[in-house]
């Protein structure tokens, strides 16, 4: 079984699963990169409605087609009818919102569900005609992973390129976009046209990933990948690189998967694999994860009690003898009393408790949101000049 | 009353600056939320040098009237005009400090890299921001004395930092009008001062600063000139003259004012 | 309202709704309504009723019964119906909550491909103790359901009893021939081309009838996803038994048949895209190819001709047309 896995991950395994591993392996990438900035830009829940808005666009293509006289499905004819309702789904939220009294969430919910629910009455019309060639509409919906062809993969592979070239060329305009609208706005910058430029981006993503995961599925590809990014780096350049580089494992891991196991649809798992990052990272990054906030939170608590036990030995109180063997350890206590260094940090301690005080008093709403701030050196983490104000005031 | 027109920044052989067009100029200025008016019909015109406040009651649309200014929210009518040109051929010259509940905290970006911010009119498309440019950065952040949080994310620092930070990217921005939303809000003292230093400096670099400001009793000691709103204008030239209890009764429509004037 | 009308009004009004109401019923009491589900079980009602019924299909050509759903229309035209045929075995799969409705308002629901006796049924390992439904493939099976629907259409109207049975007789003779013609022209495939790949597990009777190796990319029921695993071992199967073709259907997307040929070929292998194969739906109606026999007479012609055997271009009777779909 290793070996096979091995072989399957090393792109050895035939022709089928490397086309498969390797296209949505690229997929992926594509996806973390443009998913990037939809995350910080808050447009993740606009790609859902995008992904499922496409699907009365995939059966009015189909329809068009037929009346046409086309010869059964024609694949462009078909993802282009996708873009188009997909875009037109995101018209139509921003109209929305602009126009009524709507919020954005509920113009979302809206035109999702609405979108939805027109292309599954088209299909069940299209299913009722007398017309051949239909075979298939209804796996866009859940993707069909396994067979894509070679033209796909090379389509993905372009995509992902595409992606990462627009996202290096316009990184700096796309991050002041999603920081600050309204700034970029007064400097003369094309909001409009860029949030244009990067839901197109995140449509082709979107058309290009149909076959594959499905429409369902496919916004997961967009929003996990960064979603886990996050918990790794505070720098948006990071975050861009881990989150594509999330969706190119998820995808290559979770193909690797359905290849292995022959009743696992490959859709699904690479999205679960994209979870199991997720999860992974929510827990054990070391930057915002759950398990380094836990240890930091024990090592603040231990600070604190350590600090107030200096200070109480400073003036003549008492302290536990765990944390008297702790002290000594650091060498602020030996022999029953405080040492030279130890009366130092006391009162080293002493005066951040007073400076923080001061600062809780003077300015409630000015605290920073770090966890530690009552308990970091105040001259860490406040500017010298307020830090000053601060030990005048608290005299 | 007779202003001295001068081009920003320009001193003639004698050391006075010669005339030149009005920082900004605002005509027939309306703007209305949901057919409610925000604005109605505001003109003015701004001297050409000193440090301006827009002063007027909760709700009279005072960050309304620098966000239109900057061409942030729609107008139904009239026309604002920047050193004698419209604004949108002007923008390389206008800066702006928001407010700072509209931002993110959680974004994932250093003090440097919103300072940074400013400079991106300068750099212009696809270019990363070089070396200089973040130096430049770097200086600004100087300027409001948080060079050494250049590299902190910004959800870690202090209100006041964090205004402080807002403050040095317009500085970054080079701008020769500055529109300030509320820089004195919520902050602490010291950040108080580090942003009255940045004003002074403006203002003896022949800077023009508009500034919204919520505290009458600061206005005068701050401020040279003062725009007195509430949906029009009330009244507007140097601080003293606006601030009298006529202009104020007006301008708070009868509601008792924060503080006693003189005279009144 | 009638106490308004006078009596003339009145007499009239009950005379033309008389007429109203008996006109269409006079007209329905001279022909049945048989509703079936597949095109190939119409077809067969049609063959066995003759003029005495009006036989109409829910699924029409390129129509997939395995996922097939039907609307609040078709619910409303099967209840209408006064005979219901279906194919049964489950390859309605989507249908079970309509019979069920059907069913419990007193109108049997016909399984015709359920009187195919038990044993010479087929029963794939992975399905759960159900068996293969596509009992269509092979006209010898196929004669069996031809009983169920000639027994049907006589207990529904017995007064047409003989003309049933003559007509079922007729029909079972042309299905004799065609399964010696289908025999005939599959035995004259080379012994090493004997290998059938398609889309999906719907030929494995054809398969077992007339001696050929039969392997679907899908499963039994199109429901399922194809593996890669699945596509990966049926490259390896056609490079290593060098079989000439594989056949898409057209009630299936032929994805995943391309892929087989792409796999091929990147193994040095070319495999060529046999015509579309009528699997779970018959051809256009009104055409040769929307019957039952001329869909089975497309299917070994064209299967015969792509695995190097000897089938004349015109099938069964001449009357077939190769179009490439």
């Amino acid at each position: 079984m290793l070996e096979e896995a091995a072989r399957v991950l090393t792109l050895q395994a035939g022709f089928n699963t490397a086309v498969v591993v390797a296209g949505t392996a690229a997929l992926g990438m594509a996806g973390g990169t443009v998913g990037t900035f939809l995350l910080l830009r808050r447009r993740a829940l606009v790609s859902d409605a995008l992904s499922h808005a496409t699907l009365p666009g995939i059966a009015a293509a189909f329809l068009l087609g037929v009346w046409l006289g086309l010869p059964g499905r024609s694949l462009p004819l078909l993802l282009a009818g996708a873009a188009v309702s997909g875009v037109l789904g995101v018209l139509t939220i921003q109209a929305l919102v602009r126009f009524t009294r709507l919020t954005e969430d509920s113009a979302i919910g809206a035109v999702l569900a609405t979108a939805f629910g027109l292309g599954v009455v088209l299909l069940s019309y299209i299913q009722s005609l007398q017309v051949g060639g239909q075979a298939g509409l209804g796996h866009f919906i859940l993707g069909q992973t396994a067979a894509m062809a070679w033209r796909e993969a090379v389509a993905m592979g372009v995509l992902a390129l595409a992606a990462a070239g627009t996202t290096a060329l316009l990184f700096k305009e796309l991050r002041l976009v999603a920081f600050d609208p309204g700034f970029a706005h007064g400097q003369g910058w094309p909001v409009q046209r860029l949030d244009i430029a990067l839901m197109a981006l995140a449509a082709l993503v979107t058309v290009i990933g149909l076959q594959t995961v499905g429409l369902i599925l496919v916004v997961a590809l967009l929003i996990i990948p960064p979603a886990a990014a996050r918990f790794w780096t505070e720098r948006l350049g990071a975050m861009t690189v881990i989150a594509a580089v999330v969706g190119a494992l998820s995808g290559w891991l979770g193909a690797t998967l359905s290849a292995l196991f022959p009743k696992l649809p490959a859709g699904a798992v690479i999205v679960l694999v994209a979870g199991g990052f997720f999860l992974l990272s929510f827990l054990f990054a070391p930057a915002r994860g759950l398990a380094a906030a836990a240890l930091r939170a024990a090592r603040l608590r231990l600070a604190l009690a350590e600090q107030q036990a200096l200070r109480r030995l400073l003036v003549g109180g008492d302290a536990s003898p765990v944390m008297r063997r702790w002290l000594a350890v650091k060498g602020f206590h030996r022999n029953g009393a405080l040492t030279d260094r130890g009366r130092a940090a006391a009162r080293a301690a002493e005066r951040n408790r007073r400076l923080w005080e001061r600062f809780l008093i003077d300015h409630p709403a000015l605290a920073p949101a770090t966890p530690d701030w009552g308990i970091a050196p105040i001259d860490r983490v406040l500017p010298a000049d307020l830090v000053r104000v601060l030990e005048e005031r608290a005299r | 009353m007779q202003y001295l027109w001068r081009t920003p920044g320009a001193r003639d052989d004698a050391g006075q600056t010669p005339m030149g067009p009005s920082p900004l100029v605002v005509r027939g200025l309306t703007v209305a939320y949901h057919r409610k008016p925000v604005l109605w019909d505001v003109t003015y015109v701004a001297p050409p040098r000193g440090l301006i406040a827009v002063v007027g009651p909760n709700g009279a649309g005072k960050s309304t009237l620098i966000k239109a200014c900057l061409g942030l929210v729609p107008t139904v009518g009239g026309a604002i005009e920047v050193f004698g040109r419209p604004l949108r051929k002007q923008r390389r010259l206008v800066g702006y400090v928001p407010q700072r509940e509209s931002v993110d905290w959680d974004f994932p970006v250093s003090a440097l890299d919103v300072v940074a911010m400013g400079r991106y009119g300068m750099i212009g498309w696809f270019r990363p921001v070089s070396r200089s440019h973040k130096e430049a950065a770097l200086h600004a952040l100087e300027r409001v004395g948080m060079a050494d949080f250049a590299h902190r994310q910004i959800g870690q620092l202090s209100g006041g930092q964090q205004q402080r930070v807002f403050l040095a990217r317009a500085l970054a921005q080079e701008a020769q009008l500055y529109f300030m939303d509320e820089p004195f809000a919520g902050v602490d003292a010291a950040t108080e001062r580090a942003v009255l230093q940045v004003l002074r400096a403006l203002d003896a670099a022949g800077r023009t600063v508009v500034c919204v400001h919520h505290d009458l009793q600061t206005v005068a000691e701050y401020f040279d000139h003062a725009l007195l709103v509430n949906a029009r204008v009330i009244a507007d030239g140097p601080v003293g003259e606006v601030l009298t209890a006529e202009n104020l009764r007006a301008a708070y429509g009868g509601r008792p004012l924060p503080f006693e004037v003189a005279g009144a | 309202m009638i106490g308004n009308m006078n009596r003339y009004s009145a007499i009239l009004l009950a005379m033309l709704t008389l007429l109203w109401t008996a006109g269409p019923a006079a007209a329905q009491s001279k022909r049945l309504n048989v509703l079936a589900t597949t095109g190939m079980v119409a077809d067969l009602a049609r063959a066995v009723a003759g003029e005495r019924a009006e036989v109409s299909a829910l699924m029409g050509e390129g129509v997939d019964p395995h996922l097939y759903k039907p609307t609040r229309s078709d619910i409303a035209r099967l209840t209408r119906a006064d005979v219901v045929l279906i194919n049964g075995l489950h390859l309605e799969g989507k249908m079970d909550e309509a019979f069920q409705r059907v069913a419990s308002s007193g109108k049997p629901v016909v399984r015709v491909a359920e009187r195919v006796p038990k044993d010479r049924r087929i029963t794939p390992p992975d399905l759960e103790g159900n068996d293969d439904p596509h009992v269509w493939m092979a006209p010898s099976l196929w004669v069996h359901a031809l009983d169920a629907v000639r027994d049907a259409l006589s207990s529904a109207d017995p007064a047409g009893a003989d003309a049933y049975a003559r007509n079922a007789e007729a029909y079972r003779k042309d299905l004799t021939e065609l399964d010696a013609y289908a025999r005939r022209v599959l035995d004259s495939i080379p012994a090493n081309a004997r290998v059938l790949v398609t889309a999906h597990d719907a030929f494995t009777y054809l398969g077992r009838a007339y001696g050929i190796e039969v392997r679907g990319i899908q499963g039994v029921s199109t429901e399922s996803e194809a593996g890669l695993k699945g596509i990966e071992e049926l490259v390896a199967l056609l490079v290593d038994r060098k079989v000439p073709a594989v056949f898409p259907e057209t009630s299936v997307s032929d994805r995943n048949v391309q892929a087989l040929v792409e796999g091929a070929a990147a193994r040095g292998h070319t495999v060529a895209l046999g015509g579309a194969l009528f699997s779970d739906a018959m051809g256009a109606p009104g055409t040769y190819e929307g019957t039952y026999i001329g869909m089975i007479d497309h299917n070994v012609t064209l299967i015969s001709r792509a695995l190097g055997g000897d089938a004349p271009a015109g099938g069964f009777r001449g009357k077939l047309t190769l179009a490439q779909r």
